[in-house]
């Protein structure tokens, strides 16, 4: 294999999203790899969806951003239908819709989970919740005000 | 049963004459799991131009096995190689707070770590 | 350790043993299992085939919040007087992913633990005296 066969991300714009997928179905990338996303932050929520094509041992990865509140991109589901648990996993984690989706339902988190967890504004509760054994200076008992990184002091978040 | 290699990693021990305190293993350690609780003391200056010192005297060293996953950060981290692995696994407790060891537990690991040649 | 304890002929396949193998510590549960002599020596028969044919349950990995009430209902199912073994730190008190969103934090927040097993896995060797010591205490 080269470098060729991981071919660099095409960034398409998100009213683009399900064209650009469609060409490539195409152009012989018949194998679905997997959909994801991550938080762009201000850029808002970035898809990505990697898809291959086995004939010419060729992969192209697409990306879009769609916005952070109210996202919506088209499911790719008609031209894949192993996009359908990708595409409910990633609404779930990141907050955003597919339209058209068959089955749009919730895949991994429980019924009644608040929240959309692999957005980065989503805090780990037992990192607050829990005093940070490192927090105390050698030679103290009692816990200094050192928090490690990332994690928002008691208080100024939560219910 | 088969003996076990002397360099399992099964527990892990603490020298405690070779602990300050620094409290590098308790930062570094990804599941909060090491309590390190410590105080300062002064002693008084000895001789003609000494000035007084300050150590710092551990008071808690406990290490939450419930937590612990046995990455082993904290002993790669130690400054002081206050810190080794035993390959003694069979503390199994009825209780989950029995899996907290105290220093004085810690210590007794000591025993069966494998020397160093 | 498992081989310092004494078979009790009378008692012999007393633990007929349920593995609720959730995730890597399972694989350890399995080499623990391969090990015929070592789990007869703690009077253990793995491999239950449901709960209402067990008397030992043991919580092999991490229990997440949406397979919780599952290992609940496998709970429920088994007769009484029976024991349960927390085995590995996901089921202590949900071990390495202790800050996840997803993950029950220790598998006692639902049922009475007997048993709490330490490691990350644990050894083959560490399920065997765990089951030894329950042994001890179903003994007394």
């Amino acid at each position: 294999m080269t470098l060729d066969d991981f071919a660099a991300t095409r960034d398409v714009p998100s009213d683009d999203w399900y064209e650009a997928a469609s060409e490539l179905k195409g152009s012989g990338h018949d194998f679905f790899d997997w959909l994801s996303a991550y938080d762009d932050s201000d850029a808002g929520v970035a898809v990505v969806a990697r898809i291959w094509s086995v004939r010419d041992r060729h992969g192209a990865m697409l990306r879009t951003r769609v916005a952070r509140e109210g996202g919506l991109l088209p499911t790719l589901t008609t031209l894949w239908e192993g996009a359908a648990w990708h595409e409910r996993e990633t609404a779930e984690m990141f907050g955003i819709g597919f339209t058209g989706h068959p089955d749009p339902r919730p895949l991994l988190l429980p019924d009644g989970f608040d929240g959309h967890p692999l957005r980065k504004e989503f805090v780990l509760a037992s990192r607050v919740a829990k005093e940070w054994p490192g927090a105390k200076e050698p030679g103290e008992s009692v816990a200094g005000r050192k928090r490690p990184p990332g994690v928002p002091p008691a208080g100024t978040w939560g219910s | 049963m088969t003996a076990l290699p002397d360099r399992s990693r099964g527990v892990i021990a603490l020298r405690e004459e070779s602990c300050t305190s620094c409290m590098v293993c308790a930062r570094e350690c990804p599941d909060w799991c090491i309590y390190i609780d410590s105080h300062k003391e002064t002693e008084p200056a000895t001789g003609e131009g000494a000035r007084p010192k300050t150590r710092h005297v551990l008071d808690r060293f406990a290490i939450d096995y419930a937590l612990c996953m046995y990455c082993g950060i904290c002993i790669e981290v130690c400054p002081w190689d206050a810190l080794f692995w035993s390959p003694e696994y069979d503390h199994a407790a009825g209780d989950v707070l029995g899996l907290t060891h105290e220093r004085e537990t810690l210590v007794t690991w000591m025993r069966s770590v494998p020397s160093v040649d | 350790m498992a081989a310092d304890v004494t078979i009790e002929w009378g008692h012999i396949f007393r633990l007929r043993v349920l593995d609720v193998g959730l995730a890597c510590c399972a694989v350890e549960f399995a080499a623990a299992a391969a090990r015929g002599d070592d789990m007869a020596a703690v009077g253990a028969r793995p491999f239950a085939p449901e709960p209402r044919e067990a008397n030992v349950m043991v919580i092999s990995g991490t229990v997440t919040d949406k397979l919780a009430p599952q290992v609940k209902r496998l709970y429920d199912e088994m007769p009484p007087d029976s024991y349960v073994m927390s085995f590995g730190s996901c089921a202590n008190c949900g071990g390495p992913y202790w800050d996840s969103y997803s993950v029950t934090k220790g598998v006692d927040q639902m049922i009475p633990i007997d048993v709490y097993v330490p490691g990350c896995p644990p050894r083959p060797e560490a399920l065997l005296d765990g089951l030894a010591q329950l042994n001890e205490r179903i003994g007394r």
